[in-house]
């Protein structure tokens, strides 16, 4: 999602202008958010998506073109891997606080009857814990990429790596998050089940 | 055997590239030769239709609405740096260390490569030709302080040249016994030789005998303190990758070039190093393998003016 007038706005950010810069924040927001969500929970999301936009609106001169998008969602990135290293140093709340983060209440229905709307959720949780096992970097890439359908060219700058790398880390993580699904096959819904 | 070892790699290679053909990310040829491993491959065609799945349903997980909006009630306040005069300064000083360091390194490597394997040298060393050089090449300067603080009035010219033709060139110790004990950081010669001229080198005709008979010094000498301290490095950055992750360890990425390891390594946020911790680390493992070299330098010169005095 690229939005019209995208480079303009950034242009007026850069000079100043806050209200150009809240038409960025209005339309990546929710990518933003579901980023912090998907690597912190619910509990920490919030505060991490709104540091991420003030952090991106002191660096704004340091976007040099490119995706902006991409750029956006590195501060979050970053962001979030002080966040998670924060955690990492008092333990106890940590994992119980990643493998919360399941698919929590908010999260937009595609007006589906509550049968399938309880499958969805179960099936958002488990997806959750899968990504909350792996490690930190593997989990930003297979997010970004299949969550969010960055390019790997979007992805590069978003990781700050190679194109190599950005490839090595999704594989990884996808392997593992496959042989994690494998395992809770039954749980799952038909896409599994089909594939036997 | 052999074969089927063969055969195990060509498969995991293949199911590596998986990943990246869902994306059709892989380049023409790779493409087509995984589709012919494919076209005989059942575990690797049911990997395939399992990691079609799993991207799918990552896929299909919907997107969160915000709880509430992120917008900027008022610019934040500006965020607090050092000041950028304070920077340039730290970068200064770390460009000086690193420069001093490189130098050092200079220094003990061009020593170790121009210490004279014994007296019979002397004999072979084709003077001459040498002066005749180093008329040519008035000053060497800059190799000068590097190579021999030995060399002092005596011959300052001559030991001027110790990286490109070692042995040959080094002044006989015995004859410059007080130069031995010189101080090896400092260079005294450098102050009578006006300009630095880093060419003059290739001027220098080579005695073959001399110089191929050196080599082995030159490669053996300095060499294995730097390559330890390369692996103290790099191997506590593995370490904590291999904490982070033990698959990581064993699957490696073909398309990783040695650029990117080591960005790679410094990101493996899991074993709690930053790329700034990696920074540090190696330039305290290049303070080591730097000192450790001073160390082993001085240690040779001490032992080689014993023995001349000997």
């Amino acid at each position: 999602m690229v939005i019209a007038d995208e480079g303009q706005l950034v242009q007026r950010s850069q000079k100043g202008d806050l209200g150009a810069f809240n038409a960025l924040v209005e339309a990546y927001q929710r990518q933003v958010y579901n980023l912090c969500l998907r690597m912190l929970g619910s509990a920490a999301a919030e505060d991490a998506a709104q540091e991420a936009f003030i952090t991106a609106y002191r660096r704004l001169d340091s976007f040099r073109g490119g995706s902006f998008r991409a750029w956006l969602l590195r501060i979050a990135a970053n962001n979030c891997c002080d966040e998670l290293r924060r955690q990492r140093s008092r333990p106890a709340a940590s994992l119980e606080a990643a493998l919360e983060a399941g698919s929590p209440a908010d999260i937009s229905s595609h007006s589906a009857g509550p049968e399938e709307e309880a499958l969805r959720r179960e099936l958002g949780r488990h997806l959750q814990q899968g990504l909350a096992v792996l490690p930190t970097e593997q989990r930003l890439a297979i997010i970004l990429r299949d969550i969010h359908g960055l390019s790997y060219e979007e992805l590069t700058e978003a990781l700050g790596c190679s194109l190599g790398t950005v490839k090595s880390r999704i594989a990884r993580a996808r392997s593992r998050m496959r042989e994690y699904l494998m395992a809770r096959r039954e749980l799952l819904p038909s896409q599994f089940r089909l594939k036997e | 055997m052999m074969l089927k070892a063969l055969e195990q790699f060509r498969h995991r290679r293949f199911r590596r590239d998986l990943s990246a053909y869902v994306d059709d990310m892989l380049s023409e040829k790779a493409r087509r030769r995984l589709e012919a491993h494919l076209h005989s491959c059942e575990a690797c065609r049911q990997e395939l239709a399992e990691l079609r799945a799993t991207v799918e349903t990552l896929g299909s997980l919907p997107m969160a609405e915000v709880p509430r909006s992120f917008t900027l009630a008022a610019p934040p306040v500006a965020e607090v740096r050092p000041r950028p005069t304070a920077r340039r300064l730290e970068f200064g000083l770390r460009l000086a260390t690193a420069t001093a360091a490189f130098a050092l390194t200079l220094v003990v490597v061009g020593d170790f490569a121009g210490l004279p394997g014994g007296g019979e040298q002397e004999e072979e060393k084709p003077s001459g030709m040498l002066l005749s050089a180093n008329q040519e090449t008035p000053a060497v300067a800059e190799a000068v302080p590097v190579g021999t603080p030995a060399a002092e009035e005596t011959q300052p010219m001559i030991g001027a040249v110790p990286a490109e033709t070692p042995a040959a060139v080094e002044a006989p110790p015995a004859e410059t016994p007080a130069a031995v004990e010189a101080p090896p950081v400092e260079a005294p010669a450098a102050e009578e030789t006006p300009s630095a001229i880093v060419g003059a080198p290739a001027e220098t005709p080579e005695p073959p005998g001399i110089w191929s008979r050196d080599v082995p010094g030159v490669t053996e000498g300095p060499t294995p303190a730097p390559a330890g301290v390369e692996e103290g490095v790099f191997g506590f950055g593995e370490q904590a990758q291999d904490k982070a992750t033990v698959e990581d360890a064993e699957v490696d990425e073909e398309a990783d070039l040695a650029p990117d390891g080591a960005p790679a390594v410094a990101e493996e946020e899991d074993g709690g190093l930053s790329r700034g911790d990696v920074v540090r680390w190696l330039e305290i493992g290049l303070g080591a393998g730097v000192g450790i070299l001073v160390v082993l330098w001085v240690t040779t010169r001490f032992h080689r003016g014993i023995g001349d005095r000997g």
